[in-house]
């Protein structure tokens, strides 16, 4: 009786384990397309309280003055002066954990934020505060403020056949502008879908996909080296904040087709088609035909 | 022990197939030929399902293939993104684009299934060429394609050389920024070619790049011209195949002259028809969980936008990789110039499938050896050749590697400047020592068969089943009989004089 | 998991041993089958010269009933779960066919026909392990080849007699050969001069992508952006970088002191090596790197190329501004745009 049953699970065995690693396989892909959203950035407005901005002080001649020297001025190492970088060089460098840096010859990459983020404020006041304090150089570039996405992929303008590129007026900003700014001022670098890539020298190119929008929208006004500089009338605020738009979109595209590496371009999907399609055929005959 | 029911059954059957045999027979006399097709035998080693694999994803292809051309415009025609029904990808909407790419979009996401086989017949390609790469090293290692059956190599050299192309032309169409790209790379390479590049180039895109007809024509050429191609030659292929009867290993019980497998029916049919469900199943699979070529990311192609880490599709990554890797070299004079991407591009390809269609020839002189084959060599008997192949592998690993040199330094953090480096020496030194080590090791394989205690000297001893011992002859010795050592060894003598006069 | 076993273990022979079935033998379990013992075939000898091989009339679970018929329940089992995968096709399709539910039923449809027939292939069918002669078919008998050579030698003997019109005939087909490809031209224009030139000219504004035309004040330093020439969108050997290069030093040949506007110079975006847009720009070492073939360019040195296959630098564009402040071109690019070609030159 038992090894009846036995028997009959064996039976099942061939068709049920074909089912067993179809289910397992599709549900894990499954629940890879499903992760969180990124939050949306907000807008930071830069304290000018005076407690603020010394705090910040406070902050800065202990973690930061040892290179970039007092009130900003520049250190004896290749650490760049902060007086007129602004704001959103500040914000930018420590809400991505690039600042502070063991050894500034090294490349400033994305690390777990070192302060908090009232830190961050106290800091970004401070350095805002700087060129008034030392009066010298011009006021650098605020932290920008993103436009809101319109809520109709079209946009409000309704331009429709006309095209996206020229600004329709109203304040949100459409993917699709978005897409289209970062094809062609970003995506060279930053790969299509943000996964990063590599410049000459052994310079690294950051993938974004942790990059959120107010981030992404101080790095094109910063310019943080290796990456050029954005300015306000190369790109506008409109296009600045769809193209901050789209890459924290590209954290979770509405992209249909399974587990997606499309960040790592056709090679990756020609590891995947040898080692996973051709490599499974190739199980497949070596239990069809016989071996020796 | 069969029942009278059976045996009526039985009668039953064999009365209606020899009817219908009958009345094929009085038109085409056919029944002979029918017993030969059904009684073919063919070996069952399992390295032998590979170039199966290979037919069964084409088939595939074409299946898929033909389903996407009912909705693939193959136009360049400008349009703006503006579907008024279905789905909307709302990053694209308002934006220029071809009117092939905006019907790639409505494929993959108005046309039920039709992302499915979009990407069934991509993952297909892919599957496809692993498939045709395995067969030709197949081959080659085991001497395949000695004679009688040289004209079977230069058909699938042929085809090889074709398909890729064919690959190359589709993944061109989607005239996305990643298909763009490939086409302006393939544009300066056509361009470089001396005397006539300028020529081909303006007559293939209508004028100078991009031109508004390139699209078109590319479809013809994916969708008929190389379709018909393959078919024909893979046709030719297939009856060469059938008429000269496949190769088999040495073994017990097999010679020159005979062949031992299964049938064509019913044995081998029926694996032959699981096998190509099987091949199906994994690559709807794939086409199912992983995504390939999410054009929609990529965007619409124009001309002075690209994305870092754009490389064509694994199977043609090795010629990326050889125009990655040639130096700055190019060479003018006398008001004329061969440019760059023309050596890496046109040229290697051209001197490496010069090189592997002449083998056949090269090999005969190399083993002196104008015998006909039917039994294959062990890679391990040939060390010569074995390296040969190996560096070849080498080489075209060491290019395609190139090809992925962004990839890989991105993941290891290695300068990509290094990586090339690194790879142009590869490319040279790789395949010296590829063929070194597997001749190497070859030759400590055929010194580890010949040991004594693997197979005893002067045969084996048997037990038979009336409980009596006898010997048998030297019939399982692997160096014995028809490949005898003592002609590999003179062969491989011979190889190495050869080499060493060179 | 294996599918086969040795095709030996049913009915191995001892190699060499002949024998095997003879068309006189008995059936074994009714599942050989020759028409002769049931009667209805005429009891004549079967043709010789077709090699029809030695039959090995042995299946894997033949001595065993139990398990042959497991093996069946299990090939009917695949092909229940092909079956029930059609049906999900089928409901998949009408509720949108969403992609990976469809891919796993038509995988499961495809593996479950295909795993079924495999089984049954290796469980229930005799006849893995046939032996027959290959036959002639790879050389013919010494009599056909001598009557081939002499069929054909006989046709060629009155052709090879007339030397002159057998030349001739070749000289006409080799002359109509090259003939019949003018159709071919037709495909394209004769190249011409298009490939020297681009819409940049004297005036010519450089515009952003959406139409602007930009002010030196507009690039900051550091900055880099793609321009084209007003009205000439479409050429694609236009596009062209800006660069400010701010106090950063910079040479480039004395005959090109005017071609920049303080540190904002233009140089071609179409690479030298194969055409693709080089705009990985990195503002440490000044460099652009082309994202196809990783060409380098050196900014700081006229652009020219200090790392990967380029053989050229990139054509730089001689800007200036016009009277109402925006940048112009002062010209056309000075040589060809791009990769090399064969009348470049």
């Amino acid at each position: 009786m038992i090894a009846a049953l036995l028997r009959r699970r064996r039976v099942l065995a061939g068709p049920l384990a074909v089912v067993a690693v179809a289910v397992v396989v599709g549900s894990v892909l499954f629940m890879a397309g499903g992760a969180a959203h990124g939050q949306t950035g907000q807008s930071l407005l830069v304290s000018t309280n005076s407690s603020d901005i010394l705090a910040g002080q406070t902050l800065y001649d202990t973690h930061c003055e040892s290179c970039h020297g007092y009130e900003g001025k520049g250190g004896v190492t290749s650490a760049p002066a902060l007086v007129s970088v602004g704001a959103a060089a500040a914000d930018f460098y420590l809400t991505t954990g690039r600042m502070p840096l063991n050894n500034p010859a090294n490349q400033a990459l994305r690390h777990h934020p070192y302060f908090d983020r009232t830190q961050i404020r106290q800091l970004d006041a401070y350095i805002a505060a700087l060129p008034g304090i030392t009066g010298d150089g011009p006021p650098g570039p605020a932290i920008p403020t993103v436009a809101p996405l319109c809520s109709s992929p079209s946009g409000s303008g309704g331009s429709g056949g006309s095209g996206n590129r020229s600004g329709s007026g109203s304040g949100c900003v459409t993917l699709s502008e978005g897409e289209s700014g970062f094809a062609l001022n970003c995506a060279e670098c930053h790969q299509a879908a943000g996964s990063g890539g590599m410049l000459s020298k052994g310079n690294v190119i950051p993938t974004l996909r942790n990059a959120n929008i107010t981030q992404v929208a101080e790095a094109m006004r910063v310019g943080p080296k290796p990456m050029p500089v954005f300015g306000p009338k190369e790109i506008s605020n409109k296009e600045m904040s769809a193209i901050a738009h789209y890459v924290e979109y590209l954290h979770q595209p509405a992209s249909p087709g399974g587990l997606r590496i499309s960040g790592f371009g056709p090679i990756a999907e020609g590891f995947v088609g040898i080692v996973f399609g051709f490599g499974i055929l190739l199980f497949a005959v070596r239990m069809i035909g016989t071996r020796g | 022990m069969s029942t009278t029911q059976e045996r009526a059954d039985t009668q039953k059957r064999f009365t209606l197939a020899k009817k219908g045999f009958d009345e094929a027979d009085d038109r085409f006399a056919s029944s002979r030929w029918f017993v030969s097709v059904l009684d073919k035998i063919f070996p069952d080693h399992w390295s032998f399902m590979v170039g199966e694999i290979a037919l069964d994803s084409l088939i595939l292809l074409i299946l898929t293939g033909v389903y996407l051309t009912f909705f693939f415009i193959p136009n360049s025609r400008d349009v703006v993104y503006a579907p008024t029904a279905g789905h909307v990808y709302a990053p694209l909407v308002g934006q220029h684009m071809s009117e092939a790419y905006q019907s790639v979009l409505n494929i993959s996401f108005n046309v039920r299934f039709g992302l499915l086989m979009r990407q069934a017949h991509h993952w297909a390609a892919l599957v496809f060429l692993a498939a045709v790469v395995f067969h030709l090293c197949r081959i080659f290692f085991t001497g395949a394609f000695r004679k009688p059956r040289e004209t079977n190599w230069i058909i699938g050299l042929t085809l090889w050389m074709i398909v890729m192309l064919e690959g190359f032309t589709g993944y061109s169409l989607p005239d996305d920024l990643l298909s763009g790209t490939g086409i302006r790379v393939i544009y300066s390479v056509l361009e470089g070619i001396p005397f006539v590049g300028t020529w081909i180039t303006y007559d293939l895109w209508g004028g100078r790049y991009p031109g508004t007809t390139f699209i078109t024509r590319l479809f013809i050429v994916h969708e008929f011209i190389f379709p018909a191609l393959i078919v024909g030659l893979l046709s030719a292929h297939l009856m060469i195949l059938w008429r000269q009867k496949h190769t088999d290993f040495p073994g017990p019980g097999k010679t020159e002259t005979n062949i031992r497998g299964s049938r064509v029916w019913p044995q081998y049919a029926m694996k032959a028809g699981g096998l190509a469900m099987i091949v199906s199943g994994v690559i709807f699979a794939l086409a199912g969980l992983v995504q390939i070529n999410p054009v929609w990311i990529y965007g619409p192609y124009t001309p002075y936008t690209v994305s870092t880490g754009s490389t064509p599709d694994w199977y043609v990554a090795w010629l990326d990789g050889a125009v990655r890797l040639w130096p700055h070299w190019e060479f003018r004079s006398f008001g004329h110039e061969i440019a760059n991407p023309f050596f890496p591009g046109l040229l290697i390809p051209g001197v490496v499938f010069t090189l592997m269609y002449l083998w056949p020839v090269v090999d005969r002189k190399i083993y002196n050896d104008h015998e006909r084959h039917n039994l294959l060599d062990r890679p391990r008997d040939k060390p010569f050749r074995t390296g040969v192949g190996v560096a070849a592998i080498v080489f075209f690993a060491d290019l395609t590697l190139a090809t992925g040199d962004d990839i890989l330094s991105n993941n290891l953090h290695i300068p990509f400047e290094r990586i090339l480096e690194v790879l142009q020496y590869g490319v040279v030194i790789g395949p010296v020592a590829g063929f070194l080590i597997a001749y190497k090791a070859c030759k400590a394989l055929q010194r580890t068969d010949a040991h004594p205690i693997r197979h005893p000297v002067g045969g084996m001893i048997v037990r038979a089943a009336d409980g009596s011992y006898h010997t048998l002859g030297e019939a399982h010795a692997p160096h014995a009989g028809e490949d005898g050592y003592v002609e590999v060894e003179k062969a491989e003598e011979h190889a190495e004089e050869h080499a060493e006069g060179r | 998991m294996t599918i086969l076993d040795d095709p030996g273990q049913g009915g191995s022979r001892e190699p060499g041993a002949g024998g095997g079935a003879e068309p006189g033998d008995q059936p074994t379990e009714g599942l050989a089958f020759d028409p002769r013992h049931f009667g209805i075939a005429p009891d004549e000898p079967w043709p010789d010269d077709v090699p029809r091989g030695q039959d090995d009339s042995h299946w894997r679970f033949e001595h065993d009933p139990g398990r042959a018929r497991i093996a069946e329940l299990r090939i009917a089992a695949c092909w229940i779960v092909s079956l029930l995968a059609s049906i999900g096709i089928a409901v998949v399709y009408v509720t949108g066919a969403q992609n990976q539910a469809s891919g796993i039923l038509w995988a499961l449809a495809f593996l479950g026909i295909g795993v079924g027939l495999i089984l049954w292939a290796r469980d229930l069918l005799p006849g893995h392990d046939v032996i027959a002669s290959r036959g002639r078919h790879d050389a013919s008998d010494e009599g056909n080849r001598w009557a081939v050579a002499e069929s054909f030698a006989r046709g060629l003997e009155p052709i090879a007699r007339r030397p002159f019109l057998f030349k001739l005939l070749g000289a006409v087909g080799g002359v109509f050969g090259i003939a019949a490809l003018f159709p071919l031209a037709s495909l394209g224009p004769r190249p011409d001069r298009n490939l020297y030139h681009t819409k940049w000219g004297r005036g010519v504004r450089a515009v952003t992508e959406d139409g602007r035309p930009l002010r030196p004040s507009d690039l900051p330093v550091n900055g880099i952006l793609t321009v084209f020439p007003e009205g000439g969108m479409e050429d694609a050997l236009a596009p062209t970088l800006l660069i400010n290069l701010g106090d950063a030093p910079f040479e480039i040949p004395p005959s090109r002191t005017n071609w920049n506007i303080g540190g904002i110079v233009a140089f071609s975006k179409i690479c030298t090596h194969a055409g693709c847009p080089a705009g990985l720009y990195n503002v440490q070492t000044h460099q652009l790197v082309c994202p196809c073939h990783q060409s380098t360019f050196d900014v700081l040195e006229d652009c020219k190329p200090v790392f990967g296959p380029a053989p050229r630098s990139l054509p730089q564009l001689p800007i200036t501004t016009d009277t109402e402040g925006y940048i112009v071109a002062r010209s056309d690019y000075t040589q060809p745009v791009g990769p090399g070609f064969w009348n470049r030159g």
